[in-house]
């Protein structure tokens, strides 16, 4: 990095020429994690992303037993009282979290005189398996109302988001090809996220909950703002070396930002990292979430937009010139 | 202009670390009784503890609620809120036939729940004279029966006694002043509750007759003359009528007993004070070890200049945080996650700048030029890409349900603040630093050694 910056340097000159291996280690990153994430609705849960009761709707009830139980007697101790589509997992810090289908939503009578009687009748088996309950957390039950407006909610604002980024692309820069390339890198990001997911969500079992389309945005936002530093470069090396070959002026780009590319994806990996290790609760999935995109969106603004781009230009401009010589010809 | 920009900053600072760490201060604010509001940082349920739950009004025999019954229903669900005695509560309605009612610190919810959810019944009933008793008109003395006229908040005991008509029946209902200046309440029956009571009020001139709430006795007036034309009017006990409050109370009831529609509970989340209060003490842990962390790394990095932004970073915090107090922001967990991403965020700003001064201090640029150089052209990507966020930020804030909200208001507050902090604050400290000789070596504004060796020996060129 601290080598010479002047186009067509010996060093770090060779990622517009190596493009190909960075496609095809985009490949690499992103088709395994496609496939699982494709697989999900075929696998029946098994295989792909595992999603949090904010889509599927149902109860989630944590809490912390006086002694150290074994989330399996407790699960037991659940279908006992009726419910044997019940999870059990483990929390840390003691504490239990129980999932089971929707309890006790009330629906409009004159008088509601059971609420809470489901959960009740749950509490007491377990109370009744495993002892006192020391410390309860949180109950949180998700109805499939809201679940499905979640869904609908998530692709509408993907969509919207990428929309909205490369019409401000194609607009600031005057060009299409950069809006679509900087499109190209946010897709990837995205299927490298989702795809990251898919395959925690079948090794370790990882829930991915509301959050989630918030975090993706944040992601796309985040893509962008890398690719935009690039391409920004671009534009200006256009005009002050003005008769380069394209390829030479983008790689001379890249090398110029890699600095400020490093240093700023460094300083927010710092601050996730430190919520990932420190905070608790439904932020760490979030901010696991937004480390891996982050990490992709780096990368996908400069080794694959980048080399998009170079692609695009050259392919048009060979076209330009068979076009010519079948002119002259 | 540019003289008194270093005043304004300084001031804009102060004020914010007042309205920061001053407690007590409030703004003015309508719709609430005291007319202000205090100003304070506002937590999530998630983080403070309480209860949530969503509501959908459910349509009656096809037909849906309009926009004004949605606004009925939360009123009416408001009222019943506010008669638990919970502080803080939150009823908004959402899209086309939701309601949200938010109670921080709630310790009985299943009691709540019962309470908020029922559609109500409210029934008028006759007392009968045998048992009650009567008011003698003539002589305007009461005459006791075997039971007393049962008082506010009692229950009907007796199962054999029948509603006349129930709350449907009423249409309209409202305060009024009468002819002696008494305040009474008065209230219009539909076609069919008009004829009933026309009826039985010809036939008990003097009797009680109760007026029910699920169950519960909320008036008890006696009939004062025949009600004939389906409108009447209760006079209160004393000289001056009801009091204001209770006439506005009886009139809700009247008008709201009961819910225009039923509504059904579709989410509900309950967190206990506990687990938020050690969530929040979590985050704002990493929250702090996180920015000095980007302290450090700046510092490091980038030496004298890394030190301004640091500065700048620390004018970012205060001013984001007292922006949260007044808007007010709610602060949820994801809030809290989303402010330490703005941060980093912030911050790129900033290494933008510097990047771009090491470039050009490298190909040989004195610290003034390359510092102006470094901000001028890092603008267009500093822009470009805050919009950028601006753009995601702004949607998740128009489409998303209320969660997404409030992340989406905090990176748009995030962005906005780091535009004015990052750029304008660290460009002021950063010109009276490079002012000043024995800060005038490229070395102190990140440029490594080797470049300044070669730099001496004319190696590098642009």
């Amino acid at each position: 990095m601290t080598s010479t910056h002047s186009i067509g340097g010996p060093s770090m000159d060779k990622i517009i020429a190596r493009k190909r291996w960075f496609f095809v280690f985009s490949i690499l990153i992103t088709i395994p994690g496609l496939l699982f994430t494709l697989a999900t609705p075929f696998s029946g849960g098994s295989i792909g992303l595992k999603f949090s009761i904010d889509y599927t709707g149902g109860t989630i009830w944590e809490f912390r037993p006086e002694s150290p139980a074994d989330p399996l007697v407790v699960q037991a101790a659940v279908a006992s009282a009726g419910h044997e589509e019940a999870t059990v997992t483990e929390a840390g810090t003691g504490f239990l979290i129980v999932r089971t289908k929707p309890l006790d939503l009330q629906a409009g009578q004159d008088q509601i005189d059971n609420a809470g009687a489901e959960l009740q009748a749950i509490r007491a088996a377990v109370v009744a398996a495993i002892g006192p309950i020391a410390e309860e957390g949180s109950v949180s039950t998700v109805g499939p109302v809201i679940s499905q407006d979640l869904t609908q909610q998530a692709l509408l604002l993907v969509v919207l988001g990428s929309i909205g980024i490369v019409l401000w692309m194609t607009y600031r820069f005057r060009n299409l090809r950069f809006g679509m390339a900087a499109l190209a890198a946010l897709l990837h990001d995205v299927i490298v996220t989702v795809g990251f997911f898919a395959i925690a969500g079948t090794i370790a079992g990882i829930e991915i909950d509301a959050l989630f389309v918030t975090a993706m945005l944040t992601i796309i936002g985040f893509s962008v703002h890398d690719t935009i530093v690039v391409f920004d470069r671009i534009r200006e090396n256009l005009v002050r070396h003005a008769g380069a070959p394209f390829g030479d002026i983008v790689n001379h780009s890249i090398v110029q930002t890699l600095g400020r590319s490093f240093n700023t994806t460094a300083t927010v990996l710092i601050t996730l990292l430190t919520l990932l290790v420190f905070a608790g609760g439904s932020i760490r999935t979030f901010v696991l979430i937004l480390f891996v995109g982050i990490l992709s969106g780096t990368y996908s603004s400069i080794f694959f937009a980048s080399p998009l781009l170079v692609w695009w230009e050259e392919r048009a401009q060979a076209r330009k010139a068979a076009a010519a010589r079948t002119r002259t010809a | 202009m540019r003289k008194f920009t270093p005043y304004l900053i300084l001031a804009t600072a102060l004020l914010a670390l007042a309205i920061d760490l001053l407690p007590n201060l409030s703004l003015p604010a309508s719709g609430t009784t005291s007319g202000t509001r205090p100003i304070e940082t506002k937590l999530g349920l998630d983080l403070r503890g309480g209860l949530r739950v969503e509501y959908q009004v459910q349509p009656v025999d096809g037909v849906s609620a309009t926009a004004a019954d949605l606004a009925t229903i939360r009123d009416i669900i408001e009222r019943r809120v506010n008669s638990t005695g919970v502080s803080e509560p939150l009823v908004q309605t959402q899209g086309s036939d939701r309601i949200v009612v938010e109670l921080p610190g709630v310790t009985n919810p299943d009691s709540i729940r019962a309470l908020l959810g029922t559609t109500g019944r409210l029934d008028l009933v006759p007392l009968p004279r045998e048992v009650y008793g009567f008011f003698n008109t003539a002589t305007g003395q009461p005459t006791d029966g075997v039971k007393p006229v049962p008082g506010e908040g009692e229950t009907l005991s007796d199962t054999t006694l029948k509603a006349l008509f129930s709350g449907d029946q009423i249409e309209s209902s409202a305060v009024q002043i009468d002819e002696s200046g008494r305040r009474v309440v008065s209230f219009k029956l539909k076609s069919e509750g008009s004829e009933l009571f026309a009826t039985w009020t010809k036939a008990n001139i003097g009797s009680y007759f109760a007026i029910v709430l699920d169950g519960a006795v909320k008036s008890a007036p006696y009939i004062q003359s025949a009600i004939t034309g389906g409108e009447a009017q209760i006079s209160g006990p004393g000289a001056a009528g009801f009091a204001v409050d209770e006439a506005t109370n009886l009139v809700t009831i009247l008008k709201f007993g009961s819910l225009p529609f039923p509504i059904a509970e579709i989410g509900v989340t309950d967190v206990k004070a506990t687990l938020g209060a050690s969530f929040l003490g979590q985050a704002l842990f990493a929250g702090a070890v996180g920015i000095l962390l980007v302290f450090l790394f700046m510092l490091l990095h980038y030496r004298v200049a890394g030190a301004v932004a640091n500065v700048a970073l620390i004018f970012y915090v205060i001013i984001v945080l007292a922006i949260f107090r007044l808007v007010p922001v709610t602060l949820t967990l994801a809030g809290i996650a989303g402010f330490v991403l703005s941060i980093g965020m912030a911050v790129d700003a900033n290494i933008l700048i510097f990047e771009r001064t090491k470039e050009e201090l490298r190909i040989g640029k004195g610290i003034a030029p390359a510092v102006e150089a470094g901000f001028s052209r890092a603008w267009n990507s500093i822009l470009d890409s805050n919009v950028s966020s601006l753009i995601t930020a702004f949607i998740l804030f128009y489409f998303g349900s209320s969660t997404i909200k409030g992340f989406a208001l905090v990176l748009i507050i995030g962005v906005l603040c780091s535009l004015f902090t990052a750029v304008t604050v660290t460009r002021l400290i950063l010109r009276a630093v490079i002012a000043r000789k024995r800060f005038s070596s490229p070395y102190l504004y990140g440029v490594a050694k080797g470049d300044l060796d070669a730099l001496d020996r004319g190696a590098i060129n642009g």
